[in-house]
């Protein structure tokens, strides 16, 4: 897993806004009143838990815009950002938009499944960015050691989460960023999101669907690791198909 | 933990007791002691009431109040440092949807996506882009 001193590196006020920026952002969902996003089993009151106290703004037609004040990391790639500079447009015509990932810490969590059972144990794989939905952020045992200006307190493990992507203005990542991530962690950071926005281990539907109206004239246990069972089904026309059962 | 948690763990209350001084169900204070409901959530008459049995002023029940983004009348760098501290130091841990799709995962065990074997995953970043060309190089 990698340390503080390979991932994060210190940026300037005056430095270029890039991919990989940490700041303080006010990050907006939009939503149906009251929708309950991940799950009312999660927040009864409609927030994102781990989302600190957001505002609500309310629109026409039963829907609202829900604001949450938190830390983000800028996805959009330094060359997108940089881009319109290329292209001759004044400073004050720039796109705003820049894509961010809200930023969830550790301390501001207890991970659960969709089931609502405890999941703390993701942590290690989120270490080691085998989800495809997080970027792992390491704790800093001092944040002033990237940002001067700022106390000597410390920062909690976090993941960057791609489940929450938003667009923020650009002068508001200036205003308030904290620091930015090296160009070695960077890589990481394009390799998680190409698997986010491509790659699934997608369940295989279509055979599934293939032995639908099929008899299965065999069953033959595979192994079975705790409460699985993996279990090869031969069908009447030859066709086979392995699936895992689990004991709830 | 929350503010009020650490009080009645410091003078060993239950939540019980609390609540027979304030005059408020034990739930109640069991849901704003664990942070299951925010106390900025609550009336105002209900910290003061839970407050005044606790002989403490309403604002040793509050958490910090949270600095918004972009207040140019604190110092970037005092404001950085109240962020830090409210938003990712809270009082009180929430439930959150693990990224993790898959099942038990625990020290030593596979830790592909979703809890298996995932050869992508597993590739080192740099591997990852080794074979792509980059797409429209020409633009600027």
């Amino acid at each position: 897993m990698p340390g503080a001193a390979e991932v994060y590196r210190r940026v300037a006020e005056a430095d270029e806004l890039a991919s990989g920026d940490i700041a303080f952002l006010s990050l907006a969902r939009t939503r149906l009143t009251g929708e309950m996003p991940p799950g009312d089993r999660f927040d009864p009151v409609g927030r994102i838990p781990a989302y600190p106290r957001p505002a609500v703004v309310a629109l026409p037609h039963d829907r609202e815009v829900a604001i949450d004040s938190m830390f983000a990391l800028v996805v959009t790639h330094s060359c997108e950002i940089d881009r319109q500079k290329n292209a001759d447009v004044s400073a004050d015509h720039f796109d705003c938009r820049l894509t961010v990932a809200p930023i969830v810490s550790e301390a501001a969590v207890s991970l659960v499944r969709a089931d609502g059972t405890n999941a703390t144990a993701s942590w290690t794989a989120i270490e080691a960015n085998a989800p495809v939905a997080s970027l792992y952020l390491p704790p800093i045992a001092d944040v002033s050691e990237l940002a001067p200006d700022v106390d000597p307190i410390p920062w909690p493990r976090s993941f960057a989460d791609l489940r929450g992507l938003t667009t923020v203005s650009r002068r508001m990542v200036a205003t308030d960023r904290l620091c930015g991530l090296t160009p070695a962690y960077l890589v990481v950071l394009q390799k998680q999101l190409a698997r986010f926005f491509t790659w699934r281990d997608l369940a295989r539907h279509e055979l599934v669907e293939a032995m639908v109206g099929r008899r299965v004239v065999g069953a033959i246990p595979l192994n079975a690791t705790g409460d699985r069972l993996r279990v090869a089904l031969t069908a009447d026309d030859g066709s086979s198909l392995t699936v895992e059962l689990r004991a709830r | 933990m929350t503010r009020l948690a650490a009080i009645l763990e410091e003078r060993n209350l239950t939540y019980t007791a609390v609540a027979e001084r304030a005059q408020l169900q034990p739930r109640t204070i069991r849901q704003l002691a664990t942070g299951e409901t925010p106390i900025d959530n609550v009336a105002v008459g209900t910290v003061r009431r839970i407050a005044s049995a606790l002989s403490v002023p309403v604002a040793a029940l509050l958490g910090p109040e949270l600095l918004f983004p972009g207040d140019v009348s604190v110092p970037r760098g005092a404001r950085l440092s109240a962020a830090i501290r409210g938003v990712m130091w809270p009082d009180a841990a929430t439930p959150y949807l693990s990224p993790v799709e898959g099942d038990d995962i625990g020290e030593g065990d596979d830790i592909g996506e979703g809890g298996r074997a995932d050869e992508i995953g597993a590739l080192p970043a740099d591997e990852f882009f080794v074979d792509m060309p980059p797409v429209d190089a020409r633009r600027g």
